[in-house]
């Protein structure tokens, strides 16, 4: 399989402030932007914390490129949102609309570029120990978020896979050659990936 | 070595096209003791049902399939820290982004101090010489080295009997050269279906599947025969030029 976009950095080692930044900080931040994209309503204000992010994303050592391979996947989505948003309530929304979704991406970049999936893991597996007490088991929410961030490079592997084998047949124009092969190879993957899951026990209950 | 025991085990699914259930494995007895174990059949043949049996990946539906004595339905935890499984594609057994964020998410559930979790994790990658690819995406690694990564999650929890799905079937003749060397290394018991027919030459005990049976059971010379002649014979019996 080719084309795997990674919509978010994978974790890059290092030891600049944010890899030294507590991870409940980290998620702080992830949260507080998620939220800022609902607030903030000036897209200068919206301009000014995505560079924010970007410098802090630079000052990780991560690299511009992995910058651009986390955001590249979403440049089409967010056109086509852009110039809706520009015909529909003009420029200034469109633009803020774009750069919050954008500063979304980056802080969850920024958390993943700096912090191991184990230690990630491991912090779901902290903030979620609470709800032992209404028989949630921590280690099923954090294997969660690990498939999640296995699949979305899966899932968008696949669509480039299909994408070429539809313009190979001349099919490039027709959503359902498109569609359907990704929907059955995603279902596909799912089963496999319980499957795998479930023969290394993995997702038990605890003993 | 441990025994992998089936008694009359039988599973059958329901179809669309039939009435009848279709069997895809058919009253199956063996006790499996040796140290290497081939199984060798056409595509379709029951191969996989028979090692999915053994991880309780598939329950017989009618007989008993035990591991050291555990049933593989009513304990199926507990065969399951036994038996590691490696399945043909790597791809859909590597849940984790690189290949030690995935030996790790194999020690989670024993080890949860996280250092020395990494320990372990690396001194598994080490066994198998894949400590350098440890931070790798799984997604640049070589079909073999990802094939090899997947067997270090599965050992890393160090199971008693290792069961593996066509290991080979996707690799180049260098990587199946890695992985049948890996493969000879390991203290582990292990019970393997394959299309590879040098490779299950090397076995201590070879089957031959057909249709859901075991028609052969035996040396690997013999059982390699008796699957050439059954694959001649098959062809024949659909009319083709085998000259």
């Amino acid at each position: 399989m080719r084309g795997h976009g990674f919509l978010l950095a994978n974790y890059v080692p290092g030891d600049s402030l944010v890899h030294r930044t507590p991870l409940a900080v980290k998620f702080l931040l992830v949260f507080a932007c998620g939220l800022a994209s609902f607030i903030i309503q000036d897209w200068r204000i919206s301009t000014a914390v995505l560079a924010g992010l970007c410098g802090l994303f630079l000052l990780t050592g991560a690299g511009i490129k992995r910058l651009w391979r986390a955001i590249r996947p979403l440049a089409a989505v967010l056109l086509v949102i852009g110039l809706f948003q520009w015909w529909q309530l003009g420029a200034p929304t469109a633009a803020r609309i774009v750069l919050n979704i954008l500063v979304c991406v980056v802080a969850a970049s920024l958390l993943t570029a700096t912090t191991p999936v184990q230690k990630l893991l491991d912090g779901v597996v902290k903030a979620a120990t609470p709800f032992k007490r209404i028989g949630a088991d921590p280690e099923r929410f954090a294997l969660t978020i690990g498939i999640m961030l296995r699949s979305i490079p899966y899932i968008a592997g696949t669509f480039a896979d299909v994408r070429d084998s539809a313009r190979a047949r001349g099919l490039e124009r027709n959503p359902r050659a498109l569609i359907l092969p990704v929907f059955i190879t995603s279902v596909a993957f799912a089963r496999q990936t319980g499957e795998a899951l479930a023969a290394r026990g993995l997702g038990e209950a605890e003993d | 070595m441990p025994a992998v025991t089936f008694d009359q085990a039988t599973v059958a699914v329901e179809t669309d096209h039939s009435p009848e259930p279709k069997i895809l494995l058919d009253a199956v007895t063996l006790d499996l003791t040796e140290r290497r174990v081939g199984i060798i059949g056409a595509n379709g043949s029951g191969k996989s049902t028979l090692l999915r049996l053994v991880n309780g990946l598939v329950q017989p539906t009618s007989g008993m399939v035990t591991v050291d004595g555990d049933d593989t339905v009513r304990a199926v935890r507990k065969v399951r820290r036994h038996v590691g499984f490696v399945f043909t594609d790597p791809l859909s057994q590597l849940v984790m982004p690189t290949g030690r964020e995935d030996v790790e998410l194999s020690l989670r559930r024993s080890v949860k101090n996280g250092t020395e979790r990494r320990n372990q994790a690396d001194a598994a990658l080490q066994r198998l010489n894949l400590l350098h690819l440890a931070d790798q995406s799984i997604y640049e690694l070589s079909g073999g080295e990802r094939q090899l990564m997947a067997l270090a999650a599965v050992l890393a929890v160090n199971p008693k009997i290792l069961v593996l799905d066509e290991p080979s079937t996707l690799l180049d003749l260098r990587n199946r050269e890695l992985l049948r060397r890996t493969l000879a290394g390991l203290d582990q018991q292990i019970i393997m279906s394959t299309h590879d027919l040098d490779l299950a030459l090397e076995m201590d005990r070879v089957l031959v599947i057909e249709q859901g049976k075991v028609v052969f059971d035996g040396t690997p010379a013999g059982a390699v025969a008796a699957y050439r002649a059954l694959c001649l014979h098959s062809l024949q019996a659909e009319g083709q030029d085998i000259r």
